[in-house]
This record gives C-alpha cells, sequence and structure tokens, in this order.
C-alpha cells in the first residue's frame, strides 16, 4: 500500500469533530490564576506616571508586572535577520498604539484581575498620531518611532528595499503604452476560534512549563528565553495543536508576560484573551499601498514595470521588512519583465502592529500586478488569457534579484486552467510551453536577461 | 437596474520556505519492540494537516503501514527545532526532515534484517511491513520481527535523524536586490477564474463560481491539498469583497469587535468551487511536493475586481470590494486620465495626490 498519494484520513481528525482534541484552553492547573492587562486607551502618548502599588495592595492580588521586572526588555523577533528590536514587550515610555499592553496582572479571579487593572494609575500626555502611510513623509507628519516614521535599517543602512533591474528609462521610452494604477488592500483579521492564550506553570524543579497556541514551538521558546534571559532547558513549550493561526500566531502574545508573573508568584498563570481583544489587540494583516507603472507594447508585451509600495507596519516592525522583502522579490508575479525598479518601504502608524497571515507580503502584491494585468489587457484590448501565457515565465528567464527559473509552471497551470473551465484558447496558445524562450517567445528585449539554467 | 454577470482571471506564483532560507526543521524517529514507528518533529499543526503528512511521508520512506506511525509533535524537550508552521513551509521544508530521518531507519532496519535472513542489505526491501528479498519474496521477515530483534538480540534501538536546511540567500548588493543564492525552496503556481454577479442597484458582488488550478508538485494527501484550495478561496473572498479591520481606513474608527460586526466569510458565501491539480514535481521536495498552503488565497482577490470590471465597467481597486465602493465607482464613472502614451487609473488615491509632497511615485516618460 502506497502512503503517498493516498487520501488517508486526517491524523487528528477524528478528535477534532469529535471535540476530544485538547487545546490549551482545555488543559487544567489547579490554582492558576486569571491574568488581565492595563493597555493603553489611546493611539499615541507619553507615559508620564504608572503606579501599581494600589492594584499589588488589592486582596486576590498575587503579582504586577510592568517594564521594569523584564530582563531584556525589547527583543527582535527577525534578528538573525538583521533586523534590530524596537519593541518593549510592556510599553516603558510611550505608547503607540491604542491597546499596547503596559502592565498585567494576576489575581484569584477574573473580577478582581479586571478590578486591579482599573485600580493602575496611569498618566498620560497625549500626542498626534498618524494613520496614512501616504502622509507619513511630510514634513508636518508626526514622528512616531525611535528611528522615525519608517524603516531605516536594510541592508547598507538604506531606508527601502529597492530592486534595479536592466534599464527603466529604455522600457519606458520604447513603450507604446503606459498603464499606471494604485491598489489598496485591507488589513484583515486571521479570525482564529482559538483566541490568543496560554498556560504558564512554575514546577517543582524550577522550570516554567508553557501550554502555548504557537504556530513555531521553537520561535516561541527563543522569543520568551530571550526577554527572561533564560538557557532553552529551563522552559518547556508544550502545543503543536493550534487553534485557528493563519499567522497570527507566530506572534508570541501571551506567553512572556504569563511566565514573568509566574516567576513573581510562584503560582501558574492562564490568560486568554477575551474576542474583542483578540479582534482589536491582536496583530492584522498589513493593508498595503502600492502604485504600478507597466511600460507595455501595442502587442502585449510588458517592457518594463516602475513600483512603490508602501507597507503600513502599525507601530511596530515585527515581521515587516521580511514580508516587505518577500513582497519585492515576487512583484513581477508569474511573468519575466525584464526592466524593473521597485523601492518600497515600511511605514510606522499608530494602529496594531501588522504581522504574517496566509501569503504574507504576497497576497498584496498578487493582488496588485494581476488586477493590473487585466487592467493592461483592457487598455491594449488584449485577450486576458494571451497577455497571460505571453509574458509568462518560462525556463530560463530571470527572476526580479537575477535567479534564473527552472521549474516555472506559469504556462502549464494557465493551459490547464483554460482547458479545465472549458475555455477554448487559440491553437497558437495552445502550443505554448514553460520550455526555453525561441523564436516569437524571445522578442529582443527578452534576449540579455536569459539566464543559464544550470547555474542553480 | 439589474444584475450584471462579469469573469476575471489571475495566474499567481509563490514561494516554498521562509524568504532567503535559513529556516531548518529537524526530525527524530524511533522504533518500539514491535515494529511501531515513534516520530518526534517540532512542527506545529494548525489544521494544515502537517501531522498527517509527515506521517505519510515515514510511512511511505520506510515501508510499512499509515497506521504504524504515532507522531509527536507536542513539546520542546522531545521534539527538535521546527522554525514552524508559516511560510508554506511544513510539507516541504520539515517533510524533507522527516524523509531523511525516514530513510537512516529504513536502512538500519535492512541491517538487522540482513543479519537475521543472512542476506546482503543492498538485496532487501520492505514492502508493507515485510522486509522480503529482491526477487525472492519467500524470503522475507516483518519489520516487527526486525524490531524485536533489535532489542532483545542484538541490542541496538533502531533509530534516525534527520535535519533540512536551505543555506540562507544574501542580498548581495542592496541597490539592486541580487542574491546569491535562489531565495526559496521552490516555487508554487496557480491560475484562478471568479464569475461573479454585480448588482448595480444594492452593489453587491456575489461570488458564483471559482475555477482554481494548482501545481502541487506531487499530492502527498490529494484531500488536504483540496481542503487547502478550498480553504483558502474562501479567505480569498473574504479578502475580495467583505473583510476589514479598518472599514474607513485609514481611519481606525469603526473597527469590528464581535463576530458580528466584522465580516468573515461564511458558508452563505460559498461559492462553487472547481480544483483542478497538476503534478510537476519539484526537484528537491519530498516526493515532489511543493507548498501551496498559503497562495491559495492569493488569487481569488484579483480574479474577482477583474471581474467585477468585466461585470459593471468600473475597477474597485481598494479592497474588499463593498457595496458602497462599487456604487460610489458607477456613480463617478471614473475614466483614466490619458496624456501621450500614458494611462493614470486612480490618481484620487495616489501617493502624488495625498502627500504634501513627501513622497512621489515619479514615472519615466
Amino acid at each position: 500500500m502506497k502512503a503517498v498519494g493516498a487520501r488517508l484520513p486526517r491524523y487528528d481528525g477524528i478528535a477534532h469533530v469529535t471535540g476530544r482534541t485538547v487545546f490549551v484552553d482545555d488543559v487544567r492547573v489547579p490554582g492558576s490564576l486569571w491574568v488581565k492587562a492595563l493597555r493603553s486607551p489611546v493611539h499615541h502618548a507619553d507615559i508620564t506616571g504608572l503606579d501599581t502599588s494600589q492594584a499589588e495592595a488589592m486582596k486576590g492580588v498575587h503579582a504586577v508586572v510592568t517594564w521594569k521586572d523584564v530582563p531584556l526588555l525589547e527583543y527582535g523577533h527577525l534578528s538573525a535577520l538583521g533586523i534590530p528590536a524596537d519593541e518593549p514587550l510592556l510599553a516603558k515610555d510611550n505608547v503607540r498604539y491604542k491597546g499596547q499592553p503596559i502592565a498585567v496582572v494576576a489575581a484569584e479571579d477574573e473580577e478582581t484581575a479586571i478590578a486591579a487593572v482599573e485600580a493602575i494609575d496611569l498618566d498620560l500626555s497625549e500626542k498626534p498620531a498618524l494613520f496614512d502611510v501616504r502622509k507619513a513623509f511630510d514634513a508636518d507628519a508626526p514622528v512616531i518611532h525611535q528611528w522615525g516614521n519608517w524603516y531605516p535599517h536594510f541592508e547598507a543602512e538604506m531606508d527601502r528595499r529597492q530592486i534595479r533591474k536592466g534599464d527603466i528609462d529604455r522600457a519606458f521610452d520604447d513603450a507604446d503604452v503606459i498603464v499606471q494604477g494604485v491598489y489598496r488592500p485591507a488589513a484583515i483579521e486571521h479570525v482564529p476560534l482559538e483566541t490568543q492564550s496560554c498556560q504558564v506553570v512554575p514546577e517543582a524543579n524550577g522550570r516554567l512549563t508553557i501550554y502555548s497556541c504557537t504556530q513555531a514551538l521553537y520561535f516561541s521558546l527563543g522569543v520568551v528565553a530571550s526577554h527572561l534571559q533564560l538557557p532553552l532547558n529551563k522552559l518547556k513549550v508544550v502545543g503543536g495543536t493550534v487553534g485557528g493561526g493563519f499567522g497570527g500566531k507566530v506572534d508570541t502574545a501571551t506567553e512572556t508576560m504569563c511566565c514573568l508573573l509566574a516567576r513573581k508568584s510562584g503560582r501558574p498563570m492562564r490568560w486568554r484573551w477575551t474576542r474583542e481583544e483578540e479582534f482589536l489587540y491582536s496583530s492584522t494583516r498589513a493593508p498595503w499601498h502600492m502604485e504600478i507603472a507597466d511600460a507595455v507594447t501595442k502587442d502585449g508585451w510588458i517592457l518594463g514595470r516602475k513600483m512603490l509600495t508602501l507597507h503600513d507596519s502599525g507601530a511596530y516592525a515585527r515581521f515587516s521588512p521580511y514580508g516587505l522583502t518577500k513582497h519585492s522579490f515576487h512583484h513581477t508575479g508569474a511573468y519575466t519583465i525584464p526592466n524593473l525598479s521597485f523601492d518600497g518601504y515600511v511605514v510606522f502608524t499608530n494602529r496594531v502592529p501588522t504581522t504574517a497571515m496566509r501569503g504574507f507580503g504576497v497576497t498584496s502584491v498578487s493582488f496588485a500586478t494581476e488586477t493590473h494585468m487585466s487592467r493592461v489587457a483592457e487598455v491594449l484590448d488584449i485577450d486576458p488569457w494571451e497577455l497571460r501565457l505571453k509574458n509568462a515565465n518560462r525556463i530560463g528567464d530571470t527572476s526580479p534579484n537575477g535567479i534564473t527559473y527552472t521549474d516555472p509552471s506559469t504556462v502549464p497551470v494557465v493551459k490547464a486552467l483554460a482547458e479545465g473551465m472549458g475555455v477554448e484558447l487559440s491553437a497558437d496558445l495552445r502550443a505554448m510551453s514553460r520550455d526555453l524562450r525561441e523564436g516569437d517567445l524571445l522578442p529582443q528585449h527578452l534576449v540579455g536577461q536569459l539566464g543559464n539554467p544550470e547555474d542553480h | 437596474m439589474a444584475v450584471h454577470t462579469g469573469r476575471g482571471i489571475a495566474a499567481i506564483e509563490y514561494p516554498t520556505g521562509m524568504n532567503q532560507n535559513g529556516d531548518p526543521s529537524q526530525a527524530w524517529i524511533k522504533v518500539k519492540p514491535d515494529g511501531r514507528i515513534d516520530v518526534f518533529a517540532g512542527t506545529s499543526d494548525i489544521g494544515n494537516g502537517s501531522k498527517t503528512i509527515q506521517s505519510q511521508i515515514v510511512a511511505e520512506t520506510i515501508g510499512v503501514p499509515y497506521d504504524w506511525i504515532t507522531y509527536d509533535n507536542s513539546n520542546t524537550d522531545s521534539s527538535p527545532v521546527c522554525t514552524g508552521t508559516f511560510a508554506s513551509r511544513a510539507t516541504f521544508v520539515a517533510g524533507n526532515a522527516v524523509l531523511k530521518a525516514a530513510a537512516k531507519v529504513r536502512e538500519k532496519i535492512l541491517e538487522i534484517a540482513g543479519k537475521e535472513l543472512e542476506i546482503d542489505p543492498a538485496d532487501l526491501e520492505i514492502v508493507d511491513g515485510e522486509v522480503v528479498a529482491k526477487g525472492a519474496p519467500q524470503k522475507k521477515i516483518g519489520v516487527p520481527d526486525v524490531a524485536a530483534a533489535a532489542t532483545w538480540g542484538h541490542g541496538e534501538l533502531i533509530t534516525g535523524a534527520g535535519a533540512q536546511l536551505k543555506p540562507f540567500a544574501t542580498i548581495v548588493d542592496p541597490e539592486t536586490g541580487r542574491v546569491d543564492l535562489p531565495p526559496h525552496s521552490a516555487i508554487s503556481y496557480a491560475g484562478c477564474a471568479a464569475d461573479v454577479e454585480v448588482d448595480d442597484e444594492t452593489g453587491v458582488v456575489t461570488v458564483k463560481h471559482l475555477w482554481q488550478c494548482y501545481d502541487v508538485g506531487r499530492a502527498i494527501n490529494p484531500t488536504l491539498v483540496e481542503g487547502q484550495i478550498e480553504g483558502g478561496a474562501m479567505q480569498g473572498l473574504g479578502l475580495g469583497v467583505l473583510e476589514n479591520c479598518y472599514p474607513y481606513y485609514p481611519s481606525v474608527e469603526h473597527r469590528g469587535s464581535q463576530f458580528g460586526s466584522y465580516l468573515a466569510p461564511g458558508m452563505e458565501q460559498m461559492p462553487t468551487i472547481d480544483t483542478i491539480i497538476i503534478e510537476n514535481p519539484s526537484a528537491d521536495g519530498p516526493y515532489g511536493a511543493k507548498g501551496i498552503g498559503e497562495m491559495a488565497n492569493n488569487a481569488q482577490p484579483p480574479a474577482i475586481a477583474s471581474a467585477v470590471f468585466d461585470a459593471v465597467g468600473v475597477w474597485v481597486t481598494e479592497l474588499p470590494i463593498t457595496p458602497e465602493k462599487v456604487l460610489r465607482a458607477l456613480e463617478a464613472k471614473a475614466e483614466p486620465r490619458r496624456a501621450g502614451k500614458l494611462v493614470v487609473f486612480d490618481e484620487e488615491i495616489s501617493v502624488n495626490a495625498v502627500s504634501d509632497g513627501g513622497i512621489r511615485f515619479e514615472v519615466p516618460a
């Protein structure tokens, strides 16, 4: 019996559909305390006073944790990629988005935890906020981030992600038509049924067991260990079965704060975000602003593309520089465009930080470039199937960053799609393949861009 | 006032594995005294089916039934590193790690079986839980007996470990973005066509039919691949016509904070979905597989936007395509500005219109 290629039953399917799978919220540890967060009530402010003494003195409150309790306050999630840290685990000097955590409390029951949060004395000096990425660069824009309003730490300390290929000016000179448009997909929620949650248990041997809904056990282990400055053998992350993630549970949202509370109080912690917290304060898919101009010929060749992307990162960088880089690598989509000029910025705004979500970085650029392809077809009055098949990437073509495609599949999937839905393509289009370009499919402007598939 | 129909298409690609690589996954496997297989990997299953896929890869590679596999990803004490379940990497990257571990286990089973049968291990193969001599199938020993012999007779543990890591691709020139290595494990491709209805009185866009074609390299489990593609289609439909955290973006007002005030797609929006799978094997994916989990929600929004234009002749390029946006676009009937060879759409939402000179989008002309 072959296992690969077989329609075998899902390993944990029966348990899921009969409600017997154990998710984090099903774990019950006697003596667990309730956790609640004091969150910023405003979009942007300096913190001028923070007094937790009243909350700490309340009956039933076992611990209050603020920035002072965090051994390493700022940790860069992608420091391995050279992306430095910018976000404190708990706000210290200022708050940059509504809902940003400032303090967490642990109490005997939910009511006491809520009352303790209300008993924290917080003084804020509110500041102007920035929400429109298009205005972030203006002289009169409020400066909202320690690095300025856009991320300045790409390689060679560049303040943007750049792609340059070929001769963009010549492509626009040679073009018959230049088609220009703007594309703005929205921020959306991950909408997991399981909200951000964790259970942390201080063990008799001094270790902390962290029941986590993380999508990345070792990633979360690393994040907690770094903030707490502990070796990995002091922590055990338990999980592996997630009640909906879609990218949002790459964030380590609750675990670190619960570990701090558990260490301070010696008690197990349980924190499950409310549905409202999940919708309003968990990170979202980013909204993007993209502008494209394509230099095209009357007969449907795309000679060049100029593109500007503003990636609305929200208040902190998190994974956004990574997402923008991935976005830039794919800004020609499933096609070959030999002349490129791409500029992308990670822009800070006073909204909830954005994070990974299914298709991270590329969902946006696929929407922009493919809608734009349809527009080009309409402007040129060319069949949209033909425009796509003609410009499709082929073996030997090169990517925006100079890698030779060895395994492109645009032509096969487009032809199979047409065939599957009963669309009759012309004989010319049906004859196309993904093979090395020749004849009519190797016009002069593509001759110079061919690479050697053996190189990669 | 009428309901108009339209069709739009899109073709997309998406990388497998983290962009620029450098994202390890590891696994180790041990064999119980009766031949049942314990797999330890750190890959979270977020509903993508990674427990199933990795178990299938192990069963296939060793040559034992699927239900002999116990898969444990429950904690960081027993399971080795997996960077995580994101970047469409679980099947390809983590799948390669369990494949390598399983290949070592298979080799060890053959070695012990060779001693038991007094046959060169190179002349043995494992078929459906039995080690058999190639060309002489009457000479055989069950994997359970091999495992027992290893445990009680040879004093050995049958085990194997595997790791997958593609080296980090460095951006060698930040001016051009050139990299020194392919910055991904594989690239997957898909096409999508959307048939929509647009009511020009209410502005409502109804997605009636999604046709989708994916090159998955190799469908390790066709049912799970179809599940990814159909589930992704619904998420793409949400992106296209329903969902928005900030209904009046960039304003932060009017955020929905409950299921009743945030429009996620439900079964009532489910269109007819036709899925076409093609298998153009990846050179180095496990059994030729490529990752397609994430891209499954990328092709629908542009196909839907193009279909809306086909139906009613307006481009709505700010997602989602809500009734309000459709009605406003129908009322404005905006035409692109044409100047020489320039055809310029959407000027009112460009940085050139909104920024006070801080940033410009200049087109060489």
